[in-house]
């Protein structure tokens, strides 16, 4: 008898549903226009390849109204971003250009990070910029913004979209640059690698794993990888390593992704012997790295520098102002490797652990001293 | 008279959480820069009801003084399976769409036959088959993407004529057609029965065990439901345990607030609706505020325990407290 009664009600519903079907209200996606290049500030905006296309929308008189919709914030490198993007759009000639510059971080929930970037579109904003949870779901948000008259962009874990400006550091080959220097250092042919991996689920994650592998599988040789997830974070990092050490007990080489100070620290404290590491920006780690070079921890560091936030809300200043730009601004990559990680140049032994250093891009004219990013708030503004 | 005043105590919960939403969401509209358009309205319902059909699914469980864990989890099964097979001719869509709900009411029909044949623990025993589905959900989809029919995507997240969100009406519906009936129905007579004392209801004859297997069932399909709206808001499908986790907890603050007792035996899946809307309308209340990032969660959590407390303000109206625990 339960079951008649549920099969009635899924009838029903499937009824409504079609229903709701029946009636599609989709909205002409107008978007800007596709001009053939060269874009505007070719030396700060770089296609990122011979087939980009370049989007010029129609010219809008500022000051501009310029959003920030980022989803994750628990992390030292999202923070040190918002700190990038309000010490960038409080610098005079940035500050100019803005009305208003708002911030809003709405945590893991996808749903949550839709709508406040719909809320933005919705309140009239001239420029929305994400930070995105999840590279397939924001295809919706980028048809309302197009349809709005609103320029979208996306960075770091940027919108896979052809419909909107995503600014993209080649997160490809900074897994296969972490291979490449592992491979060159880690001597047989052999081994056990350890991998610590981002969230998962992530474009950046997931670029970065492929890359890595790309080039590993390419080499000939045999390594063995074993893969734990860091999340990026410290803490979380170093639990993860210090549990696959605990039970592999030696590994000839690491490539983590983020949290790489947390991955050298449960290194250390493991007692585990010096092998090459590969690891992300932060302070701490090239600071341990040089700390214990002669000891034999050498390290490779590349990264995508929070800053790249500032050249996204230059290219969105660039797009109202009527400028074309290129669909796929391709960023360069920040990297030293061992022995050419300076002091004060590469690392400062003064400043935190959680700094990402390598925030300027002389290409687009932005350049921030610590000081200058560290002093201000993670405040939503 | 008397009679009316015994329905009115019987639905405080849920006029309290109508009037707090009521008020949240005026506050909230004042202050938006753009005001109630139908955009606005669309983007607010979307994200509330997502988390309303999910409160609604922990809603019959915990009226039968159970708990589902896997709510969450159907929700992002649901979502992913969804992104896999709602996709092709208008008619494929459809059956998709339908496989969608068979999959949640399927994962419904084993919750509760592990809670009632298998005699587990709720709490235990969901919480295992919840980390199965995120586990089936993570093979289906190991990295988020998808490709469904834009169209029917747009039609159930988009807003019908006078600016009426159409997910909205797709949770009328669903309230309608669903919940309406299964109230009034012997068997949703008996989740009300078994939750305020199991014993009794068995001693007076209702079926126990149909009715606590059909509480999960429905759950199921309510969150598969959800699971289907996720997937037109996003175009796409994603296995994110952090989605799973958070739609888990926050569907059951979305039943306390909406007056529905974890002890089981009273309240209702239309107070969880507007529990919902509370909890939704606070995290947009970040929206119009300027709040600091580090403080945000702070907010939320006292924001929210005001709310959860409005509903034992009945203390300071009985005269006799031991009447509380008669």
């Amino acid at each position: 008898m339960t079951c008649t009664v549920a099969k009635n009600w899924a009838l029903r519903l499937a009824g409504a549903l079609s229903l709701a079907c029946g009636i599609s209200f989709a909205a002409a996606a107008a978007g800007p226009e596709v001009v053939s290049g060269p874009g505007v500030d070719p030396g700060c905006f770089k296609p990122w390849d011979a087939g980009t296309k370049f989007f010029k929308a129609a010219k809008k008189n500022g000051p501009y109204r310029i959003a920030l919709a980022n989803g994750f914030i628990g992390n030292t490198w999202r923070i040190q971003m918002i700190k990038t993007a309000k010490a960038y759009a409080d610098q005079p000639e940035v500050k100019a250009q803005l009305k208003e510059f708002k911030v809003v971080s709405t945590g893991e929930d996808l749903a949550a990070q839709i709508a406040a970037a719909d809320n933005f579109i919705n309140s009239g904003y001239d420029a929305v910029i994400v930070n995105a949870l999840n590279p397939a779901a924001f295809a919706p948000v980028v048809k309302r913004a197009n349809a709005a008259g609103v320029a979208i962009l996306s960075f770091d874990n940027v919108i896979e979209s052809n419909d909107a400006v995503i600014v993209n550091v080649d997160q490809i080959e900074l897994g296969r640059l972490a291979a490449r220097w592992l491979l060159k250092k880690i001597p047989g042919s052999a081994g056990k690698l350890l991998e610590v991996r981002g969230p998962s689920g992530n474009s950046v994650d997931r670029d970065r794993h492929n890359g890595f592998h790309e080039v590993l599988n390419g080499s000939g040789k045999k390594f063995e990888v074993v893969e734990v997830v860091g999340k990026w974070d410290d803490g979380t990092a170093q639990k993860v390593t210090a549990d696959a050490i605990a039970v592999h007990k030696k590994f000839d080489g690491i490539y983590t992704q983020g949290g790489s100070t947390g991955t050298v620290r449960a290194l250390i404290d493991a007692g585990h012997p010096f092998i090459p590491v590969s690891g992300e920006t932060e302070n701490g780690f090239r600071k341990l790295c040089a700390l214990h070079a002669e000891k034999g921890l050498h390290c490779s560091s590349g990264g995508t520098g929070p800053a790249q936030v500032a050249v996204t809300i230059k290219a969105a200043i660039a797009a109202l102002q009527g400028n074309p730009i290129p669909q796929s601004v391709a960023l360069p990559v920040s990297y030293v490797e061992y022995p050419n990680i300076k002091q004060g140049e590469d690392f400062y032994p003064d400043l935190s652990d959680n700094f990402f250093v390598g925030n300027s891009f002389p290409g687009c004219k932005i350049g921030f001293s610590a000081t200058e990013i560290m002093g201000k708030s993670e405040a939503n503004q | 008279m008397k009679d009316w005043n015994y329905r009115l105590a019987e639905q405080r919960g849920l006029i309290l959480a109508i009037a707090v939403f009521t008020a949240m969401f005026a506050f909230y509209i004042a202050k938006h820069p753009a005001g109630l358009t139908a955009n606005v309205a669309t983007t607010a319902a979307n994200k509330g009801v997502l988390l309303a059909l999910v409160g609604m699914a922990q809603t019959i469980p915990v009226v039968t003084s159970g708990l589902d864990l896997s709510v969450g989890m159907v929700f992002v099964l649901a979502n992913c399976v969804a992104s896999k097979i709602m996709t092709g001719s208008p008619l494929a869509t459809a059956f998709g769409a339908l496989a969608v709900l068979a999959v949640g009411i399927l994962c419904g029909a084993i919750n509760g036959a592990v809670v009632v044949y298998g005699r587990l623990q709720p709490i235990i025993a969901t919480l295992a088959t919840g980390t199965i589905y995120y586990g089936l959900a993570l093979a289906l989809r190991p990295a988020p993407g998808g490709d469904i029919n834009t169209d029917f995507a747009d039609a159930v997240s988009g807003s019908l004529p006078g600016g009426i969100p159409a997910s909205l009406v797709l949770l009328v519906g669903v309230v309608a057609v669903v919940w309406i009936p299964y109230r009034r129905s012997v068997l949703g007579r008996a989740a009300y029965a078994v939750g305020s004392s199991e014993q009794a209801a068995y001693m007076s004859g209702v079926p126990i065990a149909t009715a606590k297997f059909l509480a999960y069932v429905l759950a199921g399909l309510f969150a598969a439901i959800a699971g289907l709206l996720l997937t037109c808001i996003t175009y796409s499908g994603e296995a994110s345990a952090a989605i799973g986790g958070s739609y888990t907890l926050n569907s059951i603050a979305a039943v306390v607030i909406g007056g529905t007792s974890l002890f089981g035996g009273s309240g209702g899946a239309i107070g969880s609706i507007f529990g919902a809307f509370v909890l939704r309308t606070i995290g947009d209340l970040l929206f119009v505020f300027d709040m600091d990032a580090l403080w945000q969660p702070l907010f939320l959590g006292a924001v929210l325990l005001v709310a959860v407390s409005l509903g034992s303000f009945r203390l300071l109206r009985i005269k006799n407290r031991l009447e509380l625990y008669r």
